[in-house]
């Protein structure tokens, strides 16, 4: 009776027994070679983890003297990759602030500078592209975002009939990106910005599916940044190099506002349509815009993330 | 026995089970190799991405999660399916299903290990999983339902491998398992099984930033269907094992002899023979003298020559056999083809199921090599079993036997028939809510049924998926599934219809349109199909080798008894063999 | 064919597939992304941060040419101009201006020059409430009319700023009105929008950035 579960040869002589030997073994050895062959695309591997990377430790968890051996190894790579020297630094939150962003949507004209500057000062990857701001052409009358159109390209803004919001990271008083990171590698400092530790975060994009806004950005490959375009002055949190595989977004140019700077998006809007700055100084222009304005949007704001993210209209 | 012993047993246990795996028929060889195959190209296909990044993909930031994570949440259900086979042979004590309990709870294992792979293959940097593991990573827990899915999945897997793994060992190695070290797993996994598929619904449900998944109505609309993918997978997967472990109704079979003055002798029982059998079957020695005798008196003693019939199947004799010496094999008959469902060595029983039910006889019994048996009538048998060693024992080793009924399979259908209708009203509900109010809400769910704005990729597929569930729930309300072939149409309808659904139809459209109202289609590369496929076939490849390793356990072929035998040749040897070698000694 | 032989075949047939896979898979042969078209590098002009036009302190900061704000090289003092307005009541720009476009508020309201200038002292403007100002003052003659923005501006709330919002750390740097404003043509310039978003995937059904003067 021939069983199913017998094996496929009783050898009725040292004969075939060998001739079946040697078929069992050739395919074992062309199963092994055809899985050292599949690994092949592995030659093209160049971007070896460090062992010290691989065993680096979470940002809070550092301590002063391993932040500075990091931040140096930081600097090394960047000089290497791109032939500049950086000035790479840690920046604290400083005591008895809290950022707040202010968007007056009366004076934003649509044209997308704070897009690009933002691209500029924090050294994003510009093929494939990776821009944390997106300006949406909104109709009048709507803050319906489904209306919006992403692709304006005419020749000159802003057009009538339509107004114009950018948006980025909100800096959610209750960020949903932070709640289900499953190994905390996105948190918010004291002073509202939500940052993210690009040596921890293991790019499950899970905040990505999480955010409300559209905020945060996955590098699908190894970023590309021309070496004449970057941007030497860099922090740990905010806008050093990122590598392929982890995620990043606004963090309202931590390496200048931590130094007391304006973020580059303000900077360069020709329309002055941004205002930002400490809410917990009643001198500031953000603690007088929201006295005295009347009207404000924190977008979505039924979805409960309270926005540090206020949109208003002049009169 | 010391521990040495017992380790290097279960070593050997493994070597052999190993062994097993790489032996079989040409098929077996074949659809081994053709899983093979795949599995290369995925492993191809995984080293490009894991070179060049997810770009190779289709995913991008507006659609994050495609293929990946859709067929990890079809696969989850499935894992979760496993626990609905052991509700009703673990609660409801149904004997029917008992076989099947461990071909479901090694299909979770193997769904798990594919779920482990597809959410390997979807992180950005796997190299950093160790950031995962509490204690040495950090571990967002209880905060992100990712972190509650790691700990579910992971502690399902190592239930469903112990629970498996101590019942498979304990049969391979002749003992009866101690309950107090499964049977509260079970009981764990069954609610265990029910909160994996609850978890990974939550971590959709808990965005409250994508309406089309902020809504309640998830967690139970996957656990319905997962509770009608699991079991009808589970219903085409065993009639596949029923098909497999039988074979072509064997030459010699005409060969075969009944127990005649020629082919082996007969005599009363005696004391001693009680004594030899005592031996084998140590429960035998509470069996208090008096009783003895009195079984004796009714039992007779056969000694009979390989390939002997020893009873028929489908007669109503109501005797019960314990094997003294050599093996005895019983082989049910099924549409021509034959199958073992079980081998007793000494100390073993056989016929006792049919005895004591008073039902006719489901197989018939061979012996393997010459054997000597002890036949007692039914009477006889419930005497010997009023001494409660003897009675665990009888019952426990009446449920040892590879037995794949229809009516088990019919229970099965009648799980997926209730589930499939559960499924398919909270379909309804879904759809109601989405497009009675027209809320903005509404826009994936309309660009999902109907496209919008101009796109529309996914609205072929949805249809398909909702008439295919349809046509299987009406199959399976209807009498006509009671047919197997009409079943099995069922479930396969049901099985695309929710793989569908519950991929495409889920994680795809709560992503377009963004939630800042851009519309980004996604559809899979080829690169992400060949790593989908080389996973499916390591799962497939998986769940072959476990089944290659325990049904011939649970057949009794593959036991620590015949360790010596070769290499385990002796088990297997066809009874022709062992004929000819009898006849030419 | 025996079971034992067609055992045999199918592991023959094995080995050559795992071998042909063998070599396929260091052949490359299959799977490479499609690469989209490469994005060009963005114009610098568009992350400049210099303001739309020169306000006449920054003019003479720059050390620029100033002779526009000569009056008095083709003027002659204590001579008082007089307009000349069409038939409409509008002034008519002289050819010597011809480069002064007025469009100062709407139905031409605020076309007439000495609404602001001083027509005694060409170097000075005026407010309605009879202030004299320099030139470079002029944030107060703008604000003596548009109240709110000035107040506004006072606060570093309205128009570009740049610098340190934490002052102890540095100063607010703020511009003047005619450092974006036109003072004749105030309205805010349209200008051409830098570059949109460019997607993933060049074959992804998305939509697709528009050409530039497409809606």
């Amino acid at each position: 009776m021939a069983d199913a579960n017998l094996p496929a040869s009783g050898p009725a002589s040292g004969e075939t027994s060998r001739r079946s030997f040697l078929r069992t073994s050739a395919v074992l050895a062309s199963g092994i070679a055809a899985l050292a062959a599949s690994l092949a695309p592995l030659r093209e591997l160049t971007d070896y983890t460090a062992v010290e990377k691989f065993f680096q430790k979470h940002y809070k968890e550092l301590t002063p003297d391993e932040m500075k051996q990091v931040l140096e190894r930081i600097a090394r790579e960047v000089e290497k990759q791109y032939q500049v020297r950086p000035h790479v630094r840690d920046y604290k939150p400083l005591d008895g602030v809290e950022f707040v962003y202010c968007l007056n949507l009366t004076r934003c004209i649509g044209c997308r500078k704070c897009v690009h500057a933002c691209v500029a000062e924090n050294n994003q990857s510009r093929d494939p592209e990776i821009q944390y701001i997106r300006v949406l052409k909104m109709p009048h009358g709507s803050l319906d975002v489904e209306k919006a159109d992403h692709n304006y390209a005419p020749a000159s803004v802003p057009e009538k009939g339509f107004f114009y919001m950018p948006v980025q990271c909100q800096q959610c008083k209750n960020p949903p990106c932070v709640k289900v990171c499953p190994v905390r590698a996105t948190w918010q400092e004291s002073d509202g910005i939500t940052v993210i530790d690009y040596d921890w975060c293991i790019g499950c994009r899970y905040c990505e599916a999480a955010c409300p806004y559209f905020a945060r950005r996955f590098n699908w490959t190894k970023p590309s940044i021309p070496k004449e375009r970057l941007n030497p002055e860099m922090s740990y949190l905010g806008n050093r190099p990122r590598r392929q595989g982890v995620m990043e977004k606004c963090h309202f140019c931590i390496q200048r506002t931590r130094a007391g700077r304006y973020p580059a998006c303000l900077e360069v809007c020709p329309a002055g349509a941004r205002k930002f700055g400490n809410v917990l100084d009643p001198e500031s222009e953000v603690a007088y815009i929201l006295r005295t304005k009347r009207v404000f949007i924190q977008l979505k704001e039924e979805v409960g993330t309270s926005p540090r993210f206020f949109y208003y209209f002049d009169v | 026995m010391s521990l040495t012993t017992k380790t290097r047993n279960y070593f050997v246990f493994l070597w052999r089970c190993g062994r097993i795996a790489f032996s079989g028929d040409w098929r077996y060889y074949a659809w081994m190799g053709f899983l093979s195959l795949f599995v290369l190209l995925g492993i191809n296909a995984y080293a490009k991405q894991f070179v060049h990044g997810l770009i190779t993909t289709g995913m991008s930031d507006q659609v994050s999660w495609g293929v990946y994570i859709a067929n990890f949440t079809f696969i989850v259900g499935i894992a979760a399916a496993a626990a609905m086979v052991v509700i009703p042979v673990y609660i409801y004590g149904n004997r029917e299903l008992h076989d099947m309990v461990i071909f479901g709870e090694l299909l979770a294992v193997a769904a798990i290990l594919m779920c482990l792979a597809f959410v390997t293959v979807d992180l950005g940097r796997p190299d950093r999983f160790w950031h995962l593991i509490p204690g040495i990573g950090k571990f967002n827990f209880p905060g992100s339902m990712l972190s509650w899915d790691v700990i579910v999945l992971n502690g399902y897997l190592l239930l469903n491998v112990h629970i498996c793994g101590y019942l498979l060992y304990c049969r391979y190695s002749g003992r009866l398992p101690a309950k107090w070290f499964y049977i509260p797993f079970v009981f764990v996994a069954i609610a265990w099984a029910v909160s994996i598929h609850t978890v990974t619904a939550f971590l959709y449900v808990g965005l409250g930033g994508r309406p089309f998944w902020n809504s309640s109505i998830v967690g139970p609309r996957f656990l319905a269907s997962a509770f009608t993918a699991g079991p009808a997978l589970i219903i085409l997967a065993m009639q596949i094992v029923r098909r497999v472990t039988a074979t072509a109704p064997p030459a010699e079979a005409a060969r075969w002899r009944e127990a005649t003055p020629e082919t082996g002798t007969r005599r009363p029982a005696t004391l001693a023979d009680l004594e030899v059998l005592g031996r084998h079957l140590p429960e035998l020695g509470s069996v208090p003298t008096e009783a003895r005798r009195g079984i004796v008196e009714t039992a007779t003693l056969l000694e009979v020559g390989p390939g002997v019939i020893l009873l028929h199947q489908g007669d109503t004799d109501k005797e019960a056999f314990f094997v003294l010496k050599g093996r005895v094999v019983v082989m049910r008959q099924e549409a021509g083809r034959f199958r073992i469902t079980r081998s007793a060595g000494p100390g073993e029983q056989f016929g006792e199921v049919s005895a004591l039910a008073g039902t006719p006889r489901e197989a018939t019994a061979i012996a393997e090599e010459a054997a000597t048996v002890l036949r007692l009538p039914v009477e006889a048998l419930r005497k010997l079993m009023k001494t409660p060693p003897m009675n665990k024992v009888v019952r426990a080793r009446m449920s040892e036997r590879l037995m794949i009924t229809d009516r088990a399979l019919m229970m099965l259908r009648s799980i997926v028939q209730v589930s499939m209708l559960i499924n398919v009203f909270l379909l309804v509900n879904e759809i109601f809510k989405e497009f009675y109010s027209r809320t903005s809400h509404v826009a994936s769910s309309r660009y999902l049924f109907f496209g919008l704005h101009g796109h529309h990729a996914l609205v072929p597929w949805i249809w398909t998926a909702i008439l295919f569930n349809l046509v299987a729930m009406f199959l399976l309300v209807l009498p006509v599934s009671r047919s197997l072939k009409y079943l099995n149409l069922a479930c396969v309808l049901a099985i695309l219809g929710i793989w569908i659904e519950k991929g495409m139809g889920l994680v795809v459209p709560g992503f377009i349109p963004t939630p800042l109202g851009e519309m980004v289609e996604y559809s899979p590369s080829l690169n992400e199909t060949l790593v989908c496929l080389g996973i499916w076939a390591f799962g497939l490849l998986c769940y072959t080798v476990f089944l290659r390793m325990s049904i011939p356990i649970l057949q009794g072929r593959l036991t620590q008894a015949n360790e010596g035998d070769n290499g385990a040749a002796r088990s297997f040897r066809s009874v022709s063999a062992a004929h000819e070698q009898a006849a030419y000694h | 064919m025996t079971e034992a032989a067609k055992g045999q075949w199918v592991l023959s047939l094995l080995s050559l597939s795992f071998l042909g896979l063998g070599v396929a898979f260091w052949s490359d042969l299959w799977g490479h992304t499609a690469k989209s078209p490469p994005i060009p590098l963005l114009d610098t002009n568009f992350i400049s941060t210099a303001t739309a036009r020169m306000s006449a302190a920054d003019l003479v900061k720059s050390g620029g040419d100033t002779s526009d704000f000569d009056c008095y090289a083709c003027h002659e003092r204590n001579k008082p101009l007089k307009l000349k307005l069409n038939d409409d009541g509008d002034v008519v720009v002289p050819k010597e201006h011809e480069n002064i476009v007025m469009a100062h508020g709407r139905h031409h309201r605020n076309n007439n020059c000495f609404n602001c200038h001083d027509e005694t002292n060409l170097e000075l403007l005026q407010t309605r409430d009879g202030r004299h100002l320099k030139i470079v003052e002029s944030p107060a003659l703008c604000g003596s009319c548009h109240g709110p923005t000035y107040r506004d501006w006072e606060a570093g709330v309205h128009g570009r700023t740049s610098g340190y919002w934490k002052r102890e750390l540095g100063a607010i740097d703020r511009k003047v009105c005619t450092s974006c404003h036109n003072p004749h043509a105030p309205a805010f310039p349209s200008r051409q929008p830098a570059p949109g978003p460019h997607p993933l995937h060049p074959l992804s059904l998305s939509a697709r950035p528009a050409e530039p003067g497409e809606k």
